[in-house]
């Protein structure tokens, strides 16, 4: 009903959304990318907004990411905000040059005359696709100084960190999930920003702390109830943002559970639970800790080797599990 | 006898529809083959054609609104007068044919 104050979308709509209104209310809002154009993104996350906006506005690319991101990069300093997509995250490895050794450091080496406010929109995760378009590698640079990283995992937060990262003076790294694509869910039917920096509370529990990010907050929603169904009551901390880290949200709740579990898909070396681990623990000095992850392997192309590495809801209720008893 | 059309499948990924454009109002009647509606995925068109002659009764989830795999959409029946019940519980399904493109 239109007179409701919410609107249900796909997960890709509400990207396009968020791009829809940021291009007709902002003219230097610009996108490119492979296949954003007539073919409408490679999860249709674009659709419409070559027609609606123009061929000089949505921008087809060639396989070049390093010319791609170097392209946005060099855009945004000179004045507009572009919104680069790289299909798969893997491929960003190519950019990172431009966004890493550009974008994130404009700002500060040119004592704020230059800022790059440059948008790179990608997707992570495993969905059978093998070694090289699976991974999940935000960890990498959320230590970049002067790079944010948000990581939505519902369609009202795809759209309202869109929303929020085409406001920003500098560069941000957009990470959503191949899997979160076949999503529907309710947005706000009026403008709205999903604020950068804040985690969200899914579930509130009082037994243990799962602190995790993009789709991994639904497999922690999914232990959470087998381990609801065991009479183990969990707290589901979305972080939604991975650079600035929401520490605060998470320690509070930590603190009165007393056991945090961090649950990503990426490696757990130095991962985002290593991160959010150590400095939660400062906080906490009596916490019980744990780190669910991927196993140190690539994702592989076999369906079963792929389920193998990455973690499962039955893994997250274990570990959980595990962790009460020490 | 009164049949309930619900959203096919499985269909690889896709948990809820929405209802793109219904081919016809109450009323009409169907041959097996025709197109009786288009639902969305989240990134495809289902066509989804009468499996068994049918005449639309009621409309259960109109354009526009959501329904999940398996969930009824409408309720049809042979005859054009036959008296419907008060929901799709317990029914019949009709037989279809979907396609997905």
């Amino acid at each position: 009903m239109s007179s409701e104050a919410v609107v249900k979308l796909f997960f890709r709509e509400a990207i396009a959304r968020a791009m829809r209104e940021a291009m007709a209310a902002d003219p230097r809002v610009i996108l490119l990318g492979q296949d954003v154009g007539d073919f409408g993104g490679s999860y249709k996350e674009f659709v419409g907004l070559k027609a609606e906006f123009g061929a000089s506005r949505v921008r087809d690319t060639p396989v070049a990411e390093a010319a791609m991101v170097g392209l946005g990069v060099g855009a945004a300093a000179a004045g507009l905000r572009p919104v680069v997509s790289i299909t798969y995250m893997d491929f960003l490895m190519l950019g990172l040059d431009p966004l890493v050794n550009y974008a994130a450091k404009a700002r500060f080496k040119t004592g704020g005359q230059i800022t790059a406010p440059v948008v790179i929109k990608t997707t992570a995760g495993a969905k059978g696709q093998g070694v090289a378009h699976s991974q999940s590698i935000e960890a990498w640079l959320m230590s970049v100084p002067g790079l944010k990283v948000v990581a939505p995992s519902t369609p009202a937060d795809a759209y309202g960190l869109m929303k929020s990262a085409l406001r920003e003076t500098g560069p941000v790294l957009y990470v959503d999930h191949k899997r979160l694509f076949p999503m529907a869910g309710e947005l706000p039917r009026g403008e709205a920003f999903v604020p950068i920096g804040q985690a969200v509370v899914r579930r509130v529990g009082r037994h243990v702390t799962v602190a995790t990010h993009a789709y991994m907050t639904r497999v922690a929603l999914d232990a959470a109830e087998q381990l609801a169904a065991t009479g183990v009551e969990a707290e589901i901390v979305d972080l939604r943002s991975l650079a600035p880290l929401d520490i605060d949200t998470v320690a509070t709740s930590a603190a009165r559970t007393g056991a945090l579990l961090t649950l990503e898909e990426g490696q757990l070396t130095c991962g985002v639970g290593a991160e959010i681990a150590f400095q939660v623990r400062e906080r906490v000095p009596s916490l019980k800790v744990a780190r669910v992850g991927a196993l140190s392997a690539p994702v592989s192309s076999n369906p079963v080797l792929e389920a193998a590495v990455v973690p499962d809801a039955s893994r997250v209720a274990a570990a959980v599990r595990h962790l009460l008893q020490a | 006898m009164i049949y309930s059309l619900a959203v096919p499948g499985p269909i690889e990924d896709v948990e809820e529809v929405r209802v793109l454009e219904w081919h016809g109002e109450a009323g009409r009647a169907f041959a097996p083959g025709e197109l009786v509606v288009e639902l969305e995925t989240h990134k495809a068109l289902v066509e989804v054609r009468a499996g068994q002659a049918g005449v639309l009764r009621r409309i259960l989830c109109p354009s526009g609104d959501w329904r999940a795999v398996g969930e009824p959409l409408a309720l049809l029946s042979d005859g054009p007068d036959e008296a419907l019940p008060a929901d799709a519980e317990g029914l019949a399904s009709l037989a279809v044919d979907f396609e997905v493109s």
